[in-house]
Protein backbone atom coordinates (compact mmCIF):
# COMPACT_ATOMS: atom_id res chain seq x y z
CA UNK A 1 0.00 0.00 0.00
CA UNK A 2 1.87 3.01 -1.15
CA UNK A 3 0.17 5.26 0.42
CA UNK A 4 0.99 4.13 3.91
CA UNK A 5 3.99 5.18 2.97
CA UNK A 6 3.40 8.85 3.54
CA UNK A 7 1.40 8.60 6.31
CA UNK A 8 3.47 6.26 8.74
CA UNK A 9 6.26 9.56 8.38
CA UNK A 10 4.08 10.58 11.48
CA UNK A 11 4.86 10.73 14.48
CA UNK A 12 4.00 7.85 17.34
CA UNK A 13 3.81 10.35 20.21
CA UNK A 14 0.55 11.01 19.56
CA UNK A 15 -0.47 7.15 20.42
CA UNK A 16 1.58 7.49 23.58
CA UNK A 17 -0.77 8.76 26.03
CA UNK A 18 -4.09 6.84 24.92
CA UNK A 19 -2.10 3.53 24.87
CA UNK A 20 -0.79 4.29 28.22
CA UNK A 21 -4.04 4.66 29.48
CA UNK A 22 -5.41 1.91 27.67
CA UNK A 23 -2.83 -0.77 29.34
CA UNK A 24 -3.39 1.18 32.66
CA UNK A 25 -7.30 0.25 32.45
CA UNK A 26 -6.75 -3.75 31.18
CA UNK A 27 -4.30 -3.98 34.14
CA UNK A 28 -6.68 -2.60 36.99
CA UNK A 29 -9.56 -4.66 35.61
CA UNK A 30 -7.26 -7.65 35.69
CA UNK A 31 -6.19 -6.79 38.86
CA UNK A 32 -9.41 -6.08 40.33
CA UNK A 33 -11.22 -8.70 38.88
CA UNK A 34 -8.31 -11.10 40.54
CA UNK A 35 -7.78 -9.19 43.92
CA UNK A 36 -11.66 -8.32 45.38
CA UNK A 37 -13.68 -11.57 46.87
CA UNK A 38 -16.82 -11.82 44.17
CA UNK A 39 -20.19 -11.07 45.64
CA UNK A 40 -21.78 -13.66 43.81
CA UNK A 41 -24.76 -11.07 42.92
CA UNK A 42 -25.12 -7.55 40.70
CA UNK A 43 -27.55 -5.53 39.96
CA UNK A 44 -28.36 -5.47 35.99
CA UNK A 45 -30.75 -5.70 33.24
CA UNK A 46 -33.96 -6.56 34.64
CA UNK A 47 -36.48 -8.84 32.18
CA UNK A 48 -34.35 -12.01 31.35
CA UNK A 49 -34.68 -15.33 33.37
CA UNK A 50 -31.04 -14.73 34.98
CA UNK A 51 -27.95 -12.67 35.13
CA UNK A 52 -26.35 -15.41 32.85
CA UNK A 53 -29.27 -14.82 29.87
CA UNK A 54 -29.04 -11.23 30.64
CA UNK A 55 -25.12 -11.41 29.82
CA UNK A 56 -25.49 -13.55 26.94
CA UNK A 57 -28.40 -11.12 25.05
CA UNK A 58 -26.30 -8.05 25.92
CA UNK A 59 -23.28 -9.13 24.81
CA UNK A 60 -25.35 -10.47 21.31
CA UNK A 61 -26.66 -7.09 21.02
CA UNK A 62 -22.70 -5.72 21.07
CA UNK A 63 -21.35 -8.01 18.63
CA UNK A 64 -24.40 -7.26 15.94
CA UNK A 65 -23.34 -3.55 16.47
CA UNK A 66 -19.86 -4.66 16.32
CA UNK A 67 -20.39 -5.98 12.80
CA UNK A 68 -22.32 -2.43 12.01
CA UNK A 69 -19.03 -0.94 13.52
CA UNK A 70 -16.77 -2.74 10.62
CA UNK A 71 -19.09 -1.96 7.73
CA UNK A 72 -19.45 1.69 7.96
CA UNK A 73 -16.04 2.12 9.27
CA UNK A 74 -14.95 0.26 5.99
CA UNK A 75 -17.78 3.00 4.17
CA UNK A 76 -15.48 6.01 5.89
CA UNK A 77 -12.42 4.95 4.68
CA UNK A 78 -13.12 3.89 1.37
CA UNK A 79 -11.09 5.99 -0.60
CA UNK A 80 -13.31 6.22 -4.01
CA UNK A 81 -16.81 6.90 -4.36
CA UNK A 82 -18.79 9.44 -2.13
CA UNK A 83 -19.57 8.68 1.41
CA UNK A 84 -22.71 9.24 2.73
CA UNK A 85 -23.47 11.92 5.24
CA UNK A 86 -25.30 9.25 7.98
CA UNK A 87 -22.37 6.78 7.95
CA UNK A 88 -19.94 9.05 10.79
CA UNK A 89 -23.44 9.47 13.05
CA UNK A 90 -24.05 5.31 12.23
CA UNK A 91 -20.35 4.53 13.32
CA UNK A 92 -20.58 6.75 16.26
CA UNK A 93 -23.84 5.62 17.72
CA UNK A 94 -23.63 2.24 16.83
CA UNK A 95 -20.42 2.07 18.93
CA UNK A 96 -21.83 4.11 21.72
CA UNK A 97 -24.80 1.33 22.03
CA UNK A 98 -22.55 -1.41 21.95
CA UNK A 99 -20.31 0.05 24.52
CA UNK A 100 -22.80 1.10 26.35
CA UNK A 101 -24.60 -2.83 26.23
CA UNK A 102 -21.60 -4.17 27.48
CA UNK A 103 -21.42 -2.50 31.02
CA UNK A 104 -23.84 -4.71 32.73
CA UNK A 105 -22.29 -7.32 31.75
CA UNK A 106 -18.73 -6.55 32.45
CA UNK A 107 -19.99 -5.35 35.61
CA UNK A 108 -21.90 -8.34 37.00
CA UNK A 109 -18.50 -10.25 35.49
CA UNK A 110 -16.19 -8.52 37.58
CA UNK A 111 -18.20 -7.36 40.13
CA UNK A 112 -19.92 -10.91 41.26
CA UNK A 113 -17.54 -13.17 39.66
CA UNK A 114 -14.05 -11.83 39.20
CA UNK A 115 -11.36 -13.14 36.92
CA UNK A 116 -11.32 -16.92 37.08
CA UNK A 117 -8.27 -19.13 34.95
CA UNK A 118 -10.12 -22.24 35.89
CA UNK A 119 -10.97 -23.65 32.28
CA UNK A 120 -9.19 -22.57 29.38
CA UNK A 121 -13.01 -20.42 27.86
CA UNK A 122 -12.75 -18.34 31.18
CA UNK A 123 -9.07 -18.03 30.95
CA UNK A 124 -9.94 -16.77 27.65
CA UNK A 125 -12.59 -14.71 28.54
CA UNK A 126 -11.30 -12.90 31.68
CA UNK A 127 -8.21 -12.22 29.86
CA UNK A 128 -10.22 -10.49 26.44
CA UNK A 129 -12.19 -8.96 28.92
CA UNK A 130 -9.68 -6.92 30.71
CA UNK A 131 -7.83 -6.03 27.18
CA UNK A 132 -11.41 -5.24 25.32
CA UNK A 133 -11.95 -1.96 27.53
CA UNK A 134 -7.81 -1.24 28.24
CA UNK A 135 -8.14 -1.05 23.79
CA UNK A 136 -11.19 0.54 23.65
CA UNK A 137 -9.97 3.31 26.07
CA UNK A 138 -7.24 3.70 23.85
CA UNK A 139 -9.19 4.11 20.70
CA UNK A 140 -11.74 6.37 22.80
CA UNK A 141 -8.82 9.01 23.37
CA UNK A 142 -6.53 8.56 20.46
CA UNK A 143 -9.78 9.54 18.21
CA UNK A 144 -10.15 13.34 18.94
CA UNK A 145 -5.82 13.36 18.60
CA UNK A 146 -4.63 14.74 15.22
CA UNK A 147 -0.98 13.53 13.71
CA UNK A 148 -1.70 10.14 14.50
CA UNK A 149 -0.18 7.29 12.61
CA UNK A 150 -2.93 6.69 9.68
CA UNK A 151 -2.86 2.79 10.55
CA UNK A 152 -4.11 4.03 14.58
CA UNK A 153 -7.72 3.90 14.11
CA UNK A 154 -8.39 1.17 12.27
CA UNK A 155 -5.49 -1.14 13.98
CA UNK A 156 -7.66 -0.15 17.42
CA UNK A 157 -10.87 -0.99 16.20
CA UNK A 158 -9.82 -4.14 14.47
CA UNK A 159 -8.53 -5.25 17.91
CA UNK A 160 -11.57 -3.93 19.81
CA UNK A 161 -13.83 -5.78 17.11
CA UNK A 162 -11.59 -8.93 17.64
CA UNK A 163 -11.76 -8.71 21.37
CA UNK A 164 -15.40 -8.40 21.42
CA UNK A 165 -16.45 -11.24 19.05
CA UNK A 166 -13.77 -13.50 20.91
CA UNK A 167 -15.44 -12.28 24.05
CA UNK A 168 -18.99 -13.23 22.56
CA UNK A 169 -17.65 -16.53 21.38
CA UNK A 170 -16.42 -17.24 24.76
CA UNK A 171 -19.98 -16.46 26.38
CA UNK A 172 -22.85 -15.83 24.67
CA UNK A 173 -22.27 -18.37 21.96
CA UNK A 174 -21.12 -20.85 24.91
CA UNK A 175 -23.86 -19.82 26.49
CA UNK A 176 -26.55 -20.69 23.43
CA UNK A 177 -25.19 -24.16 23.13
CA UNK A 178 -24.76 -25.05 25.91
CA UNK A 179 -27.93 -23.93 27.47
CA UNK A 180 -30.39 -23.41 24.28
CA UNK A 181 -31.24 -19.59 22.93
CA UNK A 182 -33.58 -18.38 25.34
CA UNK A 183 -34.13 -15.00 27.35
CA UNK B 1 -17.82 15.71 15.43
CA UNK B 2 -17.37 17.34 19.22
CA UNK B 3 -13.35 16.54 19.75
CA UNK B 4 -14.94 15.56 23.46
CA UNK B 5 -17.04 12.91 22.12
CA UNK B 6 -15.48 10.37 22.59
CA UNK B 7 -14.24 11.17 26.33
CA UNK B 8 -18.15 11.38 27.25
CA UNK B 9 -18.64 7.95 26.00
CA UNK B 10 -15.89 6.48 28.26
CA UNK B 11 -17.51 8.83 31.06
CA UNK B 12 -21.15 7.85 30.35
CA UNK B 13 -19.90 4.02 30.52
CA UNK B 14 -18.06 4.97 34.34
CA UNK B 15 -21.46 6.59 35.36
CA UNK B 16 -22.99 3.50 34.28
CA UNK B 17 -20.37 1.43 36.14
CA UNK B 18 -20.71 3.72 39.78
CA UNK B 19 -24.69 3.50 39.17
CA UNK B 20 -24.30 -0.08 38.98
CA UNK B 21 -22.11 -0.31 41.89
CA UNK B 22 -24.08 1.99 44.06
CA UNK B 23 -27.58 0.10 43.40
CA UNK B 24 -25.78 -3.74 43.85
CA UNK B 25 -23.96 -2.81 47.59
CA UNK B 26 -27.87 -1.38 48.39
CA UNK B 27 -29.77 -4.50 47.26
CA UNK B 28 -31.08 -6.44 49.44
CA UNK B 29 -29.89 -10.20 50.02
CA UNK B 30 -31.61 -12.17 47.48
CA UNK B 31 -32.22 -15.14 49.18
CA UNK B 32 -35.65 -16.29 49.43
CA UNK B 33 -37.80 -15.53 52.13
CA UNK B 34 -40.87 -17.36 52.74
CA UNK B 35 -43.28 -18.21 55.12
CA UNK B 36 -42.75 -16.09 58.66
CA UNK B 37 -39.01 -14.81 56.71
CA UNK B 38 -37.61 -14.84 60.46
CA UNK B 39 -33.87 -14.03 59.89
CA UNK B 40 -33.58 -14.22 63.75
CA UNK B 41 -33.78 -17.98 64.29
CA UNK B 42 -30.57 -18.60 64.00
CA UNK B 43 -30.47 -16.97 67.80
CA UNK B 44 -33.67 -19.51 69.22
CA UNK B 45 -33.34 -22.56 70.86
CA UNK B 46 -33.19 -25.83 69.35
CA UNK B 47 -36.97 -25.80 69.87
CA UNK B 48 -38.11 -24.71 66.52
CA UNK B 49 -40.80 -21.81 67.13
CA UNK B 50 -42.06 -23.05 63.42
CA UNK B 51 -42.07 -26.87 63.25
CA UNK B 52 -42.48 -28.55 60.14
CA UNK B 53 -45.71 -30.46 59.24
CA UNK B 54 -44.05 -33.44 59.22
CA UNK B 55 -42.12 -32.57 62.60
CA UNK B 56 -42.80 -34.41 65.50
CA UNK B 57 -41.45 -32.02 68.40
CA UNK B 58 -40.46 -35.03 70.67
CA UNK B 59 -37.93 -36.72 67.79
CA UNK B 60 -35.62 -34.17 68.93
CA UNK B 61 -34.57 -34.29 72.21
CA UNK B 62 -34.60 -38.84 71.55
CA UNK B 63 -32.51 -37.94 68.42
CA UNK B 64 -29.65 -37.05 70.28
CA UNK B 65 -29.93 -38.27 73.84
CA UNK B 66 -28.63 -35.55 76.37
CA UNK B 67 -27.04 -38.00 78.23
CA UNK B 68 -24.20 -38.57 76.19
CA UNK B 69 -23.51 -35.06 74.43
CA UNK B 70 -20.45 -36.07 72.64
CA UNK B 71 -22.14 -39.18 70.90
CA UNK B 72 -21.46 -38.61 67.05
CA UNK B 73 -24.31 -39.20 65.22
CA UNK B 74 -24.95 -42.02 62.36
CA UNK B 75 -27.20 -39.81 60.86
CA UNK B 76 -28.00 -36.19 61.07
CA UNK B 77 -29.30 -33.50 59.35
CA UNK B 78 -28.49 -29.77 60.57
CA UNK B 79 -29.90 -26.51 58.81
CA UNK B 80 -30.33 -22.58 60.48
CA UNK B 81 -29.72 -19.29 59.48
CA UNK B 82 -26.14 -17.53 59.82
CA UNK B 83 -25.83 -15.65 62.51
CA UNK B 84 -24.50 -11.49 61.48
CA UNK B 85 -25.36 -13.07 57.68
CA UNK B 86 -28.73 -14.01 57.23
CA UNK B 87 -27.82 -16.88 54.78
CA UNK B 88 -28.22 -20.20 55.07
CA UNK B 89 -26.11 -23.52 56.39
CA UNK B 90 -27.25 -27.32 56.46
CA UNK B 91 -24.45 -29.78 57.18
CA UNK B 92 -25.48 -33.74 56.65
CA UNK B 93 -23.49 -36.28 58.47
CA UNK B 94 -23.34 -40.16 57.57
CA UNK B 95 -21.78 -42.65 59.37
CA UNK B 96 -18.49 -40.52 59.84
CA UNK B 97 -18.72 -38.84 56.63
CA UNK B 98 -19.87 -34.89 56.74
CA UNK B 99 -20.86 -32.80 54.14
CA UNK B 100 -21.98 -28.74 54.21
CA UNK B 101 -23.35 -26.25 51.99
CA UNK B 102 -23.55 -22.57 53.01
CA UNK B 103 -25.49 -20.02 50.91
CA UNK B 104 -26.86 -16.35 50.99
CA UNK B 105 -28.27 -16.62 47.46
CA UNK B 106 -24.69 -14.28 46.52
CA UNK B 107 -22.15 -16.91 47.28
CA UNK B 108 -22.17 -20.53 48.15
CA UNK B 109 -19.48 -22.89 49.73
CA UNK B 110 -19.88 -26.61 49.58
CA UNK B 111 -17.89 -28.27 52.17
CA UNK B 112 -16.61 -31.68 53.53
CA UNK B 113 -15.16 -33.52 56.17
CA UNK B 114 -15.43 -36.17 58.92
CA UNK B 115 -17.57 -36.03 62.17
CA UNK B 116 -16.25 -37.39 65.15
CA UNK B 117 -16.08 -37.01 68.82
CA UNK B 118 -19.30 -35.13 68.70
CA UNK B 119 -17.68 -32.33 66.45
CA UNK B 120 -17.52 -32.05 62.39
CA UNK B 121 -14.59 -30.69 60.71
CA UNK B 122 -15.25 -29.60 57.13
CA UNK B 123 -13.47 -27.83 54.40
CA UNK B 124 -14.32 -26.23 50.80
CA UNK B 125 -13.05 -23.69 48.71
CA UNK B 126 -11.59 -20.94 50.64
CA UNK B 127 -14.53 -22.08 53.35
CA UNK B 128 -14.07 -23.75 56.55
CA UNK B 129 -16.83 -25.22 59.15
CA UNK B 130 -16.16 -26.39 62.30
CA UNK B 131 -18.86 -27.56 64.82
CA UNK B 132 -20.06 -29.03 68.20
CA UNK B 133 -23.34 -31.36 67.65
CA UNK B 134 -25.20 -32.19 70.56
CA UNK B 135 -28.24 -30.94 72.00
CA UNK B 136 -29.62 -31.52 68.87
CA UNK B 137 -27.73 -28.63 66.84
CA UNK B 138 -24.73 -28.05 65.38
CA UNK B 139 -22.92 -25.47 66.47
CA UNK B 140 -19.93 -23.31 65.53
CA UNK B 141 -17.90 -21.18 63.13
CA UNK B 142 -18.18 -21.13 59.77
CA UNK B 143 -15.48 -18.70 57.22
CA UNK B 144 -15.95 -18.34 53.16
CA UNK B 145 -12.88 -16.69 52.08
CA UNK B 146 -11.83 -13.87 55.11
CA UNK B 147 -15.41 -13.58 56.20
CA UNK B 148 -16.19 -15.16 59.96
CA UNK B 149 -19.55 -16.14 61.26
CA UNK B 150 -20.75 -18.18 64.07
CA UNK B 151 -23.94 -20.27 63.30
CA UNK B 152 -26.28 -22.66 65.09
CA UNK B 153 -28.27 -25.32 62.88
CA UNK B 154 -30.89 -27.08 65.17
CA UNK B 155 -32.00 -30.78 63.34
CA UNK B 156 -34.33 -31.28 60.80
CA UNK B 157 -36.31 -33.88 59.05
CA UNK B 158 -37.12 -33.90 55.36
CA UNK B 159 -38.73 -32.41 53.62
CA UNK B 160 -36.23 -29.73 55.06
CA UNK B 161 -32.60 -29.52 55.12
CA UNK B 162 -29.66 -30.18 52.64
CA UNK B 163 -30.52 -30.91 48.68
CA UNK B 164 -27.83 -30.60 45.55
CA UNK B 165 -28.48 -31.65 41.91
CA UNK B 166 -25.86 -32.21 39.55
CA UNK B 167 -25.39 -32.38 35.48
CA UNK B 168 -23.39 -32.33 32.75
CA UNK B 169 -24.88 -30.77 29.85
CA UNK B 170 -23.16 -30.64 26.55
CA UNK B 171 -19.80 -30.75 27.99
CA UNK B 172 -20.73 -28.23 30.85
CA UNK B 173 -21.12 -28.97 34.46
CA UNK B 174 -24.07 -27.53 36.63
CA UNK B 175 -24.55 -28.09 40.66
CA UNK B 176 -27.21 -26.23 41.99
CA UNK B 177 -27.48 -26.54 46.09
CA UNK B 178 -30.60 -25.99 47.61
CA UNK B 179 -31.53 -25.49 51.48
CA UNK B 180 -34.77 -25.66 53.32
CA UNK B 181 -35.71 -24.84 56.62
CA UNK B 182 -38.99 -25.98 58.44
CA UNK B 183 -40.51 -22.64 58.37
CA UNK B 184 -40.22 -22.53 54.63
CA UNK B 185 -37.08 -20.52 54.18
CA UNK B 186 -35.31 -21.45 51.41
CA UNK B 187 -32.34 -20.27 49.52
CA UNK B 188 -29.83 -22.31 46.68
CA UNK B 189 -27.89 -21.12 43.74
CA UNK B 190 -26.91 -22.91 40.87
CA UNK B 191 -23.39 -23.02 39.25
CA UNK B 192 -22.21 -23.22 35.96
CA UNK B 193 -18.92 -23.31 33.84
CA UNK B 194 -17.44 -20.80 36.39
CA UNK B 195 -20.42 -18.88 36.45
CA UNK B 196 -23.25 -19.04 39.41
CA UNK B 197 -26.88 -17.57 40.00
CA UNK B 198 -29.76 -17.28 42.38
CA UNK B 199 -31.35 -20.78 41.96
CA UNK B 200 -34.89 -21.25 40.48
CA UNK B 201 -37.58 -21.83 43.64
CA UNK B 202 -37.15 -25.89 44.86
CA UNK B 203 -40.54 -27.50 46.24
CA UNK B 204 -38.75 -30.82 47.76
CA UNK B 205 -39.96 -33.66 46.06
CA UNK B 206 -40.03 -32.17 42.59
CA UNK B 207 -37.87 -31.24 39.68
CA UNK B 208 -36.28 -27.79 39.15
CA UNK B 209 -36.22 -26.02 35.50
CA UNK B 210 -33.03 -24.29 35.00
CA UNK B 211 -32.98 -22.89 31.19
CA UNK B 212 -35.25 -25.95 30.15
CA UNK B 213 -32.54 -28.35 31.78
CA UNK B 214 -34.48 -30.78 34.49
CA UNK B 215 -32.37 -30.41 37.77
CA UNK B 216 -33.29 -33.65 40.20
CA UNK B 217 -32.33 -32.36 44.00
CA UNK B 218 -31.15 -34.93 45.61
CA UNK B 219 -31.05 -35.56 49.73
CA UNK B 220 -27.44 -36.06 51.11
CA UNK B 221 -28.01 -39.74 51.37
CA UNK B 222 -27.79 -39.38 47.05
CA UNK B 223 -24.44 -37.46 46.99
CA UNK B 224 -22.60 -37.58 50.24
CA UNK B 225 -20.58 -40.56 48.67
CA UNK B 226 -19.75 -38.55 45.48
CA UNK B 227 -18.42 -35.69 47.71
CA UNK B 228 -16.91 -36.60 50.55
CA UNK B 229 -14.48 -38.90 48.98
Amino acid sequence: MTHTTVITKRSLAPLLVPLGAGALVAVALGVYGKAHAPTGFAVGVAGFSGPLAMKAWLTTGAALLAIVQVLSARAMWRRTGTRSAWVAPLHRWSGRIAFLLTIPVAFHCLYALGAQYDSPRVLIHSLLGSFFYGVFTAKMLALPRRGLPGWSLPVLGGLVFTALIGLWLTSSFWFFTTLGIRL
Amino acid sequence: MSRLGPVYTLAAGAVIVVALGAASVKAAPSFQQVGAGQDTTAAAPPAEPFPAPSQEPSDQPSGEPAAKPDATPEKADYAGVVQGNGGLVAIAVRDGKAVAYFCDGRIEAWLKGTAENGTVTLEGKDSLITAALGGGKAQGRLQVGKAKWRFTAPLVKKPSGLYRASAVVRGAKIVGGWIVLPNGQEVGRVQIGGSGEPAPRFVPGTAVDYYGITLRPEEPDGFIDELAR
